[in-house]
């Protein structure tokens, strides 16, 4: 692997880094599978990269991106706990809808950001390499955004979250109002997935309507990779597993598709996304399917 | 002071399943009363505390804590005034958070929870003081998850963080039946301690006799929704559980009665 490649590596993957902490708060905090993030992320690209074509400073057009992703996170919200639609198909009609919006957002397919300013732009007198400066600069922005999440689980009101998707029954009966709480953290979740997608437009360099596509199981992946690395209670290790397994995960695919003896292409992403995050749910099951037998074959010796 | 004024729930109005869970339910218990409830299943006991904690909604009737009409207010904002121990021990803690983590969740009950760290020196502090209470050593394992303690602890750990903040009335809804004999002493031991402590207004369901008889200052029994007796005083002080299962025989002429073995073997 080049160089060039592995920073692109690193910097896509604290990108998904940023993912993998909002799909943790939806699934492990909350326990509310949503998949707007498939929506979401896109939806943060456009808005971004239509904002700042449009001559809307980037960090306005960046923050704008977040918001709108908060949004997209909240109809979510409401159409689970209004309508009692299921979460999982809510958010798959939040996504769905997303899909046109992002559409009309962006006014074609693709919007291409190669000569506007960016979130970068004030720091390329700096000197440092191109390559170089998007990896620092999306890498401290991931990890203060991860800490202040991190610290965000601590507070009261991170806490009632975390009740909330532990035990809703407890967490009412402490005067926690559990539906204001699940609106808060999918607002949260997909607000940092659509930052996510606003940052990867304008690293990249395009926006394109397809861009979301997997990203719900990217980002899970890495949250599994996380937990079976860092086995914590701390909120601080967890969040940051998440990042570092982002990283992990886009390392061990920019691995497998440089081995050319495998011949692994591109296009092939998808299917070993899938084994990977499969083989990572499947492995704990079965380790205390023979952990379970080996117990019973010692009570009966 | 809780206040019921003909407060009736019906589960299910209009259908096939439609259940009148209670059946117009006066009842005036004054501040300090630790009243013990009892009646046989689906008698109404734990509808009547799920309706004072405002999970359940009345479908008519009125609701006073004080003087203050609670009927719409949500289990959220009763919270302020309420605190409940549930039946089963998993209900009342998170098990995936730790003690600490638990403890701090019941101190923000009725306040406002906001941008500031949930937990602080100051409050391990008085964590591991009402833990010492305990005897269970769990003082010094603050940081242990809620999910590998056993029953009774989980149990005991939830008792004490019903009494974290101040709260006018308190609500077991038969917090020692799943435990041993043993713990459940325990934990009956520590009820009393901070129901006297805290002078509080308490609604105990338990399917004891024994306890219904030992604790508290007033026993009520439910039967089909409604309040069938309601003993206190000197009338009380010389009941026996045998008196108690003759009257509850009585409210139940039709040759049902005591089939019950839970209520029996509770006896």
């Amino acid at each position: 692997m080049s160089l060039f490649s592995f920073m692109g590596t690193l910097e896509i993957g604290f990108i998904f880094g940023l993912v993998a902490v909002g799909v943790y708060l939806t699934f492990r905090v909350l326990d509310f599978p949503d998949l707007t993030v498939d929506g979401s992320f896109t939806l943060g690209a456009a808005l971004a990269a239509a904002l700042i074509i449009s001559g809307v400073n980037p960090y306005i057009a960046t923050f704008c991106a977040l918001l709108g992703g908060a949004v997209a996170g909240m109809v979510t919200a409401w159409l689970n706990l209004r309508f009692n639609i299921l979460h999982l198909l809510a958010s798959i009609l939040t996504m769905t809808a997303l899909y046109t919006i992002n559409l009309r957002v962006m006014g074609k397919p693709n919007l291409a950001l190669i000569t506007e300013p960016t979130v970068l732009s004030p720091f390329m007198s700096l000197g440092i390499p191109n390559m170089y400066l998007k990896v620092i600069f999306v890498g401290l922005v991931v990890v203060a955004v991860g800490l202040l999440v991190a610290w965000f689980l601590n507070t009261q009101y991170g806490m009632a979250m975390r009740a909330t998707g532990a035990n809703p029954r407890m967490a009412q009966a402490n005067g926690i109002v559990v539906n204001q709480k699940i609106y808060a953290g999918l607002a949260l979740s997909n607000g940092l997935v659509a930052l996510a997608g606003a940052l990867f437009a304008q690293t990249n360099g395009f926006a394109d309507s397809t861009m979301g596509i997997g990203t719900i199981v990217v980002g899970l992946a890495a949250v599994i990779v996380g937990e079976s690395l860092f086995n914590s209670r701390s909120m601080l290790i967890i969040v940051l597993g998440c990042i570092v397994g982002s990283l992990l995960y886009r390392l061990a695919i920019a691995v497998a598709l440089n081995a050319d003896f495998i011949g692994f292409t591109t296009s092939d992403l998808n299917l070993i996304t899938a084994v990977l995050v499969g083989l990572a749910l499947i492995l704990p099951q079965l380790r205390r399917e023979w952990k379970a037998r080996k117990a019973a074959k010692g009570d009966t010796v | 002071m809780i206040r019921c004024k003909q407060v009736k729930v019906t589960f299910n109005p209009g259908l096939a399943t439609e259940k009148k869970a209670l059946q117009g339910v006066d009842l005036t218990i004054p501040q300090g009363e630790f009243v013990t409830v009892i009646g046989s299943n689906g008698a109404g006991k734990s509808t009547l505390l799920n309706t004072i904690a405002g999970d359940i909604r009345c479908s008519s009737g009125q609701l006073c804590f004080d003087d203050r009409d609670v009927t719409a207010l949500s289990a959220a904002a009763r919270t302020g005034d309420v605190a409940r121990v549930f039946q089963d021990p998993l209900a009342g803690t998170c098990g995936e958070m730790t003690i600490e983590e638990n403890m701090a969740l019941a101190y923000g009950r009725g306040k406002r929870r906001g941008l500031t760290l949930a937990l602080n020196e100051p409050l391990r502090q008085l964590f591991r003081e009402q833990l010492a209470r305990l005897n269970l050593g769990l003082e010094n394992r603050l940081n242990t998850q809620m999910g590998l303690l056993s029953g009774g602890q989980r149990q005991s750990v939830s008792l004490l963080m019903s009494a974290l903040q101040p709260s006018k009335i308190l609500l077991l809804d038969e917090h020692t039946a799943a435990l041993d004999p043993k713990t459940a002493a325990l934990v009956m031991d520590i009820t009393d301690q901070i129901v006297a402590e805290k002078q509080l207004t308490v609604l105990m369901v338990t399917h004891s006799m024994r306890q219904a008889l030992d604790y508290g200052t007033r026993t009520i029994m439910m039967h089909e929704g409604q309040v069938a007796f309601d003993l206190s005083g000197e009338e009380r002080s010389q009941y026996g559980v045998k008196d108690l299962l003759n009257l509850f025989a009585k409210i139940r002429p039709d040759g049902d009665e005591l089939d019950d073995d839970k209520l029996l073997l509770g006896a």
